[in-house]
């Protein structure tokens, strides 16, 4: 076999040879696990530095503006600010930009309250604690210490209480959901006169506490589409809300520009920005350990590393084999 | 008629809604309002209108057997099953949207898979384009080609072998070379669309009225 025809067998290899070595370093790292050391960016510290400085007297939108297609990259850094919202008693208001993703949303807050997960929270809901309501406890600390005290304690892996209605709102999708934050600027409950439960907003202390977009301390969207672009053009440029994104890794460097102007706070991109905020909670004590996105990045690094090889493997075989020469090439099977 | 009454609408509410941006008056907070409760509301039966016309399509092609008409009943009977699961089957019987129910099972085992899996198919793809296509044939792909590899390095742990300088070097062309390109695109986008919203506003573009009243 001449020298062209082994570069050019190597150019023409059957891809279901890539297939197949991609299918291996995606599936290797989940089994034999390395944890190599993740390095975090000043875009992922500023937001995990911004929820760090709120407390039970600010409020969030956690907006799940994306569709399962981006389930991997978006859900865990979701998941992780909200632990960390919940870490700090941070009131969280949960939206969607589309039907699917408010699915997303569902299955983000069960996996933050699925009690056989350790580091879970515990929900309470919105009418179990109706009592204590009416009686007129509803500021966070004086709640916990009555709803303790009437016997009720946390499960063996929960790590605190989430009311509904005082810490977490599930407003979920509404359509024109551009509209719907253009209309949040001057009311919350104009918009979703109830959750996604049914429950009447307007009787929610943490509604009382935050009528409108304006008494609201940070928007994040977590978006696999342009639609977080909705939440700079309604609410950062209209009232000044401070905006920070999770999108996903083909998307973050489209909206560098918008940090620098400082449209938006910070930015998580992808698997990394989530793994990056996984480890800033575990290094400050809000979680344990890190989670899934941290798990990913052994996968993701080895994936890297194949994809390289390959383009170096690619022009290897190329120029050595004066392809550069001829216009025409086999495209392979 | 069917082609002025929408120009007229199209242009009194788009000077409106431009000239309510900027005035921080009560009447002209009262029409944002106004808008902001009514838009939602039209745009809910464009849902039925997109319903409707899928409907009637996939139902001829069933109904006359069409190539590839079974396709079209995976189409309609997801599109009417859901709601019905969700929105009218008693929570008794499995019904209702949330866990457990029929219609919170379909969507986490069947719609967060499929459409998990369809994205995750890009990785096995670009890994075979890159192999195929990712040349270094002219300068300046090589420095794309430079560069990619070492934003690509930059962004995982396994980079951080090489030394810190890579993911400086990687953060750096995200944070200047790229952020300058992508600055440049999104100002030639946008005044492109501020031409076309202004041409659209004052009647010039009339392309969407999609040849109604000819």
């Amino acid at each position: 076999m001449s020298a062209v025809n082994f570069w050019g067998k190597m150019l023409n290899v059957d891809r279901r040879w890539i297939f197949l070595l991609i299918g291996v370093v995606s599936i290797v790292p989940f089994l034999i696990p390395v944890g190599m050391p993740l390095t975090t960016t000043t875009e992922v510290e500023s937001i995990y530095d911004c929820i760090d400085s709120l407390g039970p007297e600010n409020a969030i939108f956690l907006a799940f503006d994306f569709d399962p297609g981006t389930d991997a990259e978006n859900m865990p850094m979701s998941v992780a600010v909200m632990r960390h919202a919940f870490f700090r008693h941070v009131p969280v208001f949960m939206t969607a930009y589309t039907p699917l993703g408010n699915g997303m949303m569902m299955s983000g807050f069960e996996y933050v309250t699925n009690q056989e997960l350790p580091g879970c929270y515990t929900p309470v809901d919105y009418a179990d604690w109706a009592t204590y309501r009416d009686a007129g406890i509803v500021d966070r600390d004086g709640l916990v210490a009555a709803w303790e005290a009437d016997g009720h304690s946390l499960p063996e892996n929960s790590v605190g209480w989430v009311f509904e209605g005082r810490d977490y709102a599930l407003l979920g999708y509404l359509p024109l959901f551009h509209l719907v934050i253009l209309g949040m600027t001057s009311s919350i409950e104009a918009q979703y006169p109830e959750d996604s439960h049914g429950n009447p907003l307007v009787e929610m202390p943490m509604l009382r506490e935050h009528k409108s977009l304006r008494e609201v301390d940070l928007a994040l969207t977590m978006a696999g589409s342009s639609a977080c672009m909705s939440w700079i053009i309604y609410g950062r440029e209209k009232i000044g809300l401070p905006i920070a994104f999770g999108v996903t890794a083909v998307m973050a460097t489209d909206y560098f520009p918008f940090i620098q102007s400082h449209q938006i706070i910070g930015q998580m991109g992808g698997l990394r920005g989530a793994a990056e905020y996984e480890v800033l909670m575990e290094r400050n004590g809000v979680s344990a350990t890190t989670d899934k996105a941290f798990t990913g990045m052994d996968v993701q690094s080895a994936a890297h590393l194949l994809i390289i090889l390959l383009i170096i493997m690619g022009n290897v075989a190329y120029f050595a084999g004066g392809f550069h020469k001829q216009h025409l090439m086999k495209s392979g099977r | 008629m069917k082609r002025t009454v929408p120009l007229i609408i199209v242009m009194v509410g788009g000077i409106l809604m431009m000239i309510q941006y900027f005035i921080p008056h009560q009447a002209s907070q009262a029409v944002f309002d106004y808008y902001t409760e009514w838009a939602p509301i039209v745009g809910a039966f464009a849902l039925v209108l997109g319903v409707g016309s899928l409907t009637r399509v996939h139902f001829h092609r069933i109904r006359r057997r069409s190539k590839n008409w079974p396709y079209s009943l995976a189409v309609l009977i997801p599109l009417y099953a859901m709601p019905i699961l969700g929105l009218m089957v008693p929570v008794s019987l499995w019904g209702g949207m949330e866990s457990p129910s029929i219609f919170h099972f379909l969507f986490m085992h069947i719609q967060v898979p499929i459409q998990s899996t369809m994205f995750s198919l890009l990785a096995f793809y670009i890994a075979s384009a890159a192999f195929r296509a990712f040349r270094a044939k002219s300068a300046l792909a090589t420095v794309l080609l430079g560069s990619a590899t070492i934003v690509m390095l930059a962004q995982v742990p396994i980079g951080e072998i090489f030394g810190p300088g890579l993911q400086d070097v990687g953060l750096w062309i995200l944070r200047f070379p790229n952020l300058a390109a992508k600055r440049a695109i999104q100002f030639g986008v946008g005044f492109g669309i501020l031409a076309t919203s202004l041409k659209i506003i004052f009647g010039v573009e009339r392309n969407w009225l999609g040849g109604a009243g000819e």
